[in-house]
């Protein structure tokens, strides 16, 4: 029952993104893209209701700081100021209407009013609403290959520990965990007029092409993201790495 | 908007309230004077930038020394260390606590000099000291905070039948006053530095809290047994100390600053003597120190201006309200007024501010600010209006409350998330900070004075130990309706929360 409910939404989603195409149409790869939004800290939780508003499920947000340009503040130790960063994954043509929504909702086109950017994800795994994700045409068309790829795992919080250990038996060098919080499509309660984001954690693991299907093999079976409401995991391509010794 | 913004906008909405609420009641129900009220806008001015100062001063100087302290210590990795280090830190820190100097010379004046200030000052130091070893290890060997607190309060209760009502009032109330405004935010620190190397996550951010929980038990148990010792028979009678009013405006703020100077200086000492010990003995790199010597100047200069606000400007108010209302024929308007002044009070109280920011950066903003404030106010609103039930009707005790209380408080360790736990225990040493302990307690004692059958001394106390209490109940409902609300919906066969 509420796994027929559950694909009803998703083709919803799907529906309200292409209505005007026939269903031949939805059979091409679906370009999906990671969007990143840096805001002032406290709007990170409106972020993820912009994005819910334009089709996208869910987002991730993460506590950061930032500093200010300015000498005196920077002299009297009062330059830094909080930040936070969402990250939200989404259809390009969701993508659009969120960034769209977003930069008009919080003024982006006021100074230091925020920063809005996407960048390409290459797989993901273990959302009904990415399903059909492939990797988008211009990285994966091309000849140039890239040697690194970095994987993101994002689990509740207690949960990274073992996504850590997946990947570090299947071959990676290490991974990084980032707190953050979040909420998806199985998590939309409210208390009182607040939005309830359960914590997350972020974990972050850089590696070879070559063994990236076997260490992200390695968590899916370990953690069994694929299920739902279980957490959510994508590769990105990255370009230049430093700093990792074979 | 940077740091000094951000803080000054929360700030100026924190005590908003309060000074709206006064300003309707003096427009609409008591008569204060224009002189009275000149100094209670005054004082709030000063209230507004002395704690934006306050605060940014713990984030930049005061609140990464605690943290580098504990992991500097839990880094050496010597038991002895840790015993040593957490026992000096709660010793020196509660022996420089001006609320404690206060406490001890009430006692004093009160057991007619049985129980020397002296004694009481060294007694629940060492019991602090005590504790905060206890609260130290329970990080360490991952103890569940709930089965301590179970534990010690199971104590207190023993302890508690042998114990005469005055010394009870005063037992409970010293727990608020030995974790003051510096205090907190030091505490609250130590335990982010253990925490934060912990790799599961989850065990990281439930230790995360309880340290100022545990502390503030140590307060208690030590003057209980501190009053089984001594054979007190007869409470010499207290007056009360009268709000100094008189003198133009300014002058009497003036003339304000070079006590609240002074005392917060002393408050200081012990802090800045470890910083020195830690600058001496650890490397920090050049813009951190540069950073923490600032917040220490900020929070230094932000206590002072705070604390000339509330005692010049706030006290004086709010025994005059408290006087008036407990003079007019239906005791509703007192006990209403009181509800909302509670409210609007904790919302201004420095380590609140502390404890919140704390609550969202460990819990990476799932735990909001504003919730947690809400369920806080709420209690405390709730603590003043049956403390001034207590006042107007004489048959009941505080150990009726405390026993009702602690008892509900207890039971719902059980059932509430244990992160919710911790901070719900933090919050109740928390919520006793200088706002409470002069506005609040300057209106209790108002009441208490002008009532015919009330006694200051049993009445007017007693009124810390109920604000340390009730948030302690509230804040562990609303982690209940967390657990209960963060449920994934959608999803068969979900064990974990």
């Amino acid at each position: 029952m509420e796994k027929h409910k559950k694909g009803h939404i998703t083709k919803d989603i799907n529906n309200k993104g292409i209505d005007s195409k026939d269903s031949a149409n939805r059979e091409e790869a679906e370009v999906f893209k990671l969007y990143m939004v840096i805001v002032h800290h406290g709007l990170g939780s409106k972020v993820i209701q912009i994005a819910k508003e334009s089709g996208i499920p869910g987002g991730t947000v993460i506590l950061g700081k930032g500093t200010a340009q300015n000498p005196i503040l920077k002299f009297l130790a009062l330059a830094d100021y909080r930040k936070e960063i969402v990250m939200v994954l989404g259809k390009v043509d969701h993508g659009k209407v969120f960034l769209q929504n977003v930069s008009e909702k919080l003024k982006f086109h006021k100074p230091n009013s925020g920063i809005a950017f996407s960048v390409p994800v290459s797989n993901i795994i273990g959302s009904k609403y990415c399903a059909g994700a492939k990797p988008p045409e211009n990285t994966n068309g091309g000849e140039r290959m890239e040697m690194y790829q970095s994987i993101f795992v994002i689990v509740d919080r207690g949960s990274a520990k073992e996504v850590v250990d997946a990947a570090n038996e299947s071959g990676a060098k290490g991974a990084t965990v980032i707190n953050a919080r979040g909420s998806g499509i199985h998590e939309t309660s409210k208390l009182f007029a607040f939005e309830i984001e359960p914590e997350k954690e972020i974990v972050m693991i850089l590696v070879k092409r070559e063994i990236s299907e076997k260490v992200t093999r390695a968590i899916k079976e370990k953690s069994s993201i694929d299920e739902a409401g279980k957490g959510i995991m994508f590769v990105q391509p990255v370009d230049e790495v430093y700093g990792i010794q074979d | 908007m940077n740091i000094f913004n951000e803080k000054l906008k929360e700030v100026f909405f924190a005590i908003l309230p309060i000074t709206l609420i006064v300003m309707i009641l003096r427009l609409s129900i008591i008569p204060i004077d224009n002189h009275l009220m000149g100094m209670f806008l005054l004082g709030a001015v000063f209230v507004l930038f002395g704690l934006t100062f306050f605060l940014i001063g713990v984030d930049l100087g005061i609140a990464p020394l605690g943290s580098l302290l504990s992991s500097v210590i839990t880094k050496k990795n010597k038991l002895w260390l840790v015993v040593v280090a957490a026992f000096t830190l709660g010793f020196i820190i509660s022996i420089a606590e001006p609320g404690l100097l206060i406490l001890g010379n009430q006692i004093d004046v009160l057991t007619s000099g049985v129980i020397s200030s002296f004694t009481i000052l060294a007694v629940v130091s060492l019991g602090i000291g005590i504790f905060m070893i206890l609260g130290f290890l329970r990080m360490i060997y991952n103890i569940p905070l709930h089965i301590i607190l179970l534990g010690s309060y199971g104590v207190i209760f023993v302890l508690g039948i042998f114990t005469s009502p005055e010394f009870l009032a005063i037992a409970f109330d010293s727990s608020g006053s030995t974790t003051g405004v510096l205090a907190v935010p030091f505490i609250l620190s130590l335990s982010l530095g253990i925490t934060a190397m912990k790799k599961d996550s989850k065990a990281s951010e439930k230790d995360s809290f309880g340290l100022v929980a545990i502390v503030s038990v140590g307060a208690v148990i030590s003057v209980m047994i501190l009053s089984l010792f001594t054979e007190v028979q007869e409470f010499a009678e207290v007056e009360m100390a009268e709000a100094h009013i008189g003198g133009s405006i300014f002058g009497s703020f003036i003339n304000a600053i070079p006590g609240a100077f002074l005392e917060s200086i002393i408050v200081f000492i012990p802090l800045v003597a470890i910083f020195l010990l830690v600058r001496f003995t650890w490397p920090i790199k050049k813009e951190v120190l540069r950073k923490m010597t600032l917040g220490f100047i900020y929070s230094l200069m932000g206590l002072s201006l705070f604390l000339v606000g509330v005692n010049t400007g706030f006290m004086a108010v709010g025994s005059e309200i408290g006087a008036y209302l407990v003079g007019l024929d239906t005791y509703f308007y007192l006990i209403l007024i009181g509800f909302i002044l509670g409210v609007a009070t904790i919302l201004a109280e420095p380590a609140v501010y502390v404890l919140t920011h704390q609550i969202e950066d460990v819990t990476s903003g799932y735990v909001k600010k504003n919730i947690v404030l809400g369920a806080l106010a709420l209690g405390v609103g709730m603590a003043i209006s049956l403390s001034l039930l207590r006042v107007v009707v004489e048959e009941i005790q505080l150990w009726h409350y405390l026993l009702a209380g602690y008892g509900i408080a207890m039971g719902l360790t059980f059932i509430t998330p244990k992160l919710f736990v911790g901070i719900a225990f933090d919050a109740g040493g928390v919520a006793t900070g200088p706002m409470t302990a002069t506005f609040i307690l300057a209106f209790i004692n108002g009441a208490a004075y002008n009532h015919p059958t009330a006694d200051v001394l049993v009445d007017g106390f007693g009124m810390i130990a109920m604000v340390a209490l009730m948030p302690i109940i509230t804040l562990q409902i609303l982690g209940t309706i967390f657990k209960l609300k963060t449920v994934k919906k959608g999803v068969e066969g979900n064990g974990k929360t």
